[in-house]
């Protein structure tokens, strides 16, 4: 923690304080306000001179403008946006109008000896820790002078006791050096408490903020063990399922529940070899990630791959399936998106199955377009339809193995839910990203983003 | 005698085909390929037990069915045989955990056809 605080720090733990501290004077001061009335009516029994009762004026008066400032202090602490200067002048105010009263009571109750004078010293001490040094270095100057004219102007009179006039300059001048020192000595001692509690307070926000940034971490890791078992659980039922599909089918065979001369049995039978296909284009498929992600595939990295090449391959493999469908195929390409090094067959297989997938999902009599473009320094190549879209939550989770949307599903019903991770697997390997959009009912756009530069991810 | 009525849910309709053939030797079968035609059905005709797969569209879409089954007073006694083709120690983990789905019967695909008309027999006979 470092020991410098910037008047930022200090102003901010301050402000926080001020308003607590603004009501709490205001309830202390109706307190002060009846202990004078109780000290107005014992004046008599305790001995003091009569004229002192008239300090029953004064706790009316602290009544009064407390009131005022109760009402002041209650709305600018409410207001949403407390502002510290206005809080502070409004302390300032209560500190000037306390003096003021007190020392009208020090004057109706016997000027330089009375007993409140030794309150004076109290209120410089609250308002050097509260306000500041200088300021109450002012109001202090204010005292002094108005104390000086009451301590001189009067004897005798107003209950004021005799004193000899250089009696009263001792007073005074004894009266600078208390208000002096008072203000002095606090402010020695509420400096260092004060940078002792913004210490503190940034302390504090510091350890806040490590305990968010924990709370954010172990989230994550917690929505990450969860994505690992759903995971988990789909991969098993994507390969647990056709084969008790299968297992179902043969034992209702085998064990006589089906004519094997009948249509059913037919049926069956051919489902199941449906099942079995799909079972051995799922396990391919994971066996193709899964040397994708070891980085075990003897990759043919080649130079010069031609995007705009692999594209038009592509498209001329996928035509027959786009006609037998009743959609438009078309292509539009930069010439020159030469990758420095690539790995061709991956990247045919990549732009081959998002390609298909635009085919797959799109409506017949639509449109896919696929395009071929230089954009810095990145191919791109972007595949766009006008099918049946991507709920929005399950973007997230697109490139995830075994993930299809309930949408997908009913759309084409074959599908292993792994092209996708293996293209991304496939622009990863190559350095670079896959971007979709995509909106229900609307269409999808995929972009495999490729560097042209030094694409090879690096293997570790 | 009247046969009982026995609706199969499951999204896969080679498997409906191979356990439909084992449930018609016994009983009036119906299907339905997802938790909302199954919620159809049963307000249509409503069967004495259910068969019902788990994991249909969304990964506990048969559970899902159970609940909006047990909840409604019309329907909360007909008989439900569970089928998952997942480890129960995962559905366990991530489903039930939390609330406990009720069925009168959980089997893990695949169930030999004896046992599933057994199973179903103890049932409703």
């Amino acid at each position: 923690v470092s020991n410098k605080l910037s008047s930022n720090d200090l102003l901010r733990v301050f402000a926080a304080e001020l308003p607590e501290r603004a009501l709490w004077f205001v309830r202390l001061r109706w307190v002060a306000g009846a202990a004078l009335l109780v000290f107005a009516g014992v004046v008599p029994t305790l001995g003091m001179p009569v004229e002192w009762r008239r300090a029953w004026i004064v706790a009316v008066l602290v009544f009064a403008y407390n009131t005022v400032l109760h009402w002041l202090t209650r709305r600018l602490t409410r207001a949403r946006e407390v502002g510290y200067q206005q809080l502070a002048r409004c302390i300032l105010l209560q500190t000037i109008t306390d003096l003021a009263a007190l020392l009208f009571l020090i004057h109706l109750t016997g000027g330089a000896t009375s007993p409140f004078v030794p309150f004076v010293v109290f209120h410089m001490v609250i308002g050097t820790i509260i306000l500041s040094a200088r300021t109450m270095a002012v109001v202090g100057a204010g005292v002094w002078v108005v104390a000086a004219g009451l301590f001189l102007g009067t004897y005798g009179t107003a209950g004021h006791p005799f004193i000899p006039v250089e009696m009263r300059f001792g007073i005074l001048a004894v009266l600078a050096w208390l208000l002096a020192g008072t203000i002095y000595l606090t402010d020695t001692v509420a400096t260092r408490f004060r940078s002792r509690g913004a210490q503190l307070f940034q302390l504090n926000e510091q350890m806040r903020a490590k305990q968010t940034e924990l709370e954010a971490l172990l989230a994550e890791m917690r929505s990450a063990e969860r994505r690992k078992s759903h995971f988990m659980l789909l991969s098993a039922h994507q390969l647990r399922s056709p084969l008790a599909t299968v297992k179902t089918g043969l034992e209702a065979l085998h064990d006589g529940y089906v004519d094997p001369s009948s249509p059913r049995s037919a049926r069956l039978i051919s489902g199941a070899i449906e099942r079995v296909d799909g079972l051995l284009a799922t396990v391919n498929e994971l066996l193709e990630l899964a040397k994708l992600r070891e980085g075990a595939k003897q990759a043919p990295w080649v130079p010069d791959v031609n995007l705009a090449q692999l594209v038009v391959d592509v498209a001329d493999a996928l035509t027959p399936i786009a006609e037998a469908r009743g959609i438009a195929l078309e292509s539009g390409y930069d010439t020159g998106v030469v990758l420095d090094r690539g790995v061709p067959p991956d990247l045919v297989y990549a732009i081959e199955n998002i390609v298909h997938n635009a085919l797959k999902y799109s409506y017949p009599g639509g449109t896919v377009h696929v395009q071929v473009r230089r954009d810095a320094t990145f191919g791109v190549i972007e595949v766009r339809d006008h099918g049946i879209g991507v709920p929005a939550e399950f973007l997230p989770d697109l490139f995830v193995e075994f993930i299809r949307a309930p949408n997908a599903k009913r759309h084409a019903s074959e599908g292993t839910g792994l092209g996708l991770a293996i293209v991304r697997e496939v622009v990863e390997a190559h350095g670079g990203r896959v971007e979709v959009e995509s909106q229900v009912g609307e269409g999808s756009a995929f972009r495999l983003v490729l560097p042209i530069h030094g694409g090879a991810r690096a293997r570790t | 005698m009247v046969r009982k009525n026995v609706l199969l849910v499951d999204d896969d309709p080679v498997f409906v085909e191979a356990v439909s053939a084992v449930l018609e030797t016994r009983y009036e079968v119906r299907t339905a390929a997802n938790g909302t035609e199954a919620l159809a059905q049963i307000t249509a005709v409503r069967p004495d037990l259910i068969v019902l797969d788990v994991m249909m569209d969304h990964l506990s879409e048969g559970f899902d069915v159970a609940r909006t089954l047990r909840s409604d007073p019309e329907t909360a006694a007909i008989p439900i045989v569970m089928l998952t083709a997942v480890d129960q120690v995962y559905n366990v983990r991530m489903e039930v955990e939390e609330s406990w789905v009720p069925c009168e019967r959980y089997l893990e695909k695949p169930v030999p056809p004896e046992t599933l008309l057994a199973t179903i027999a103890e049932l409703i006979g």
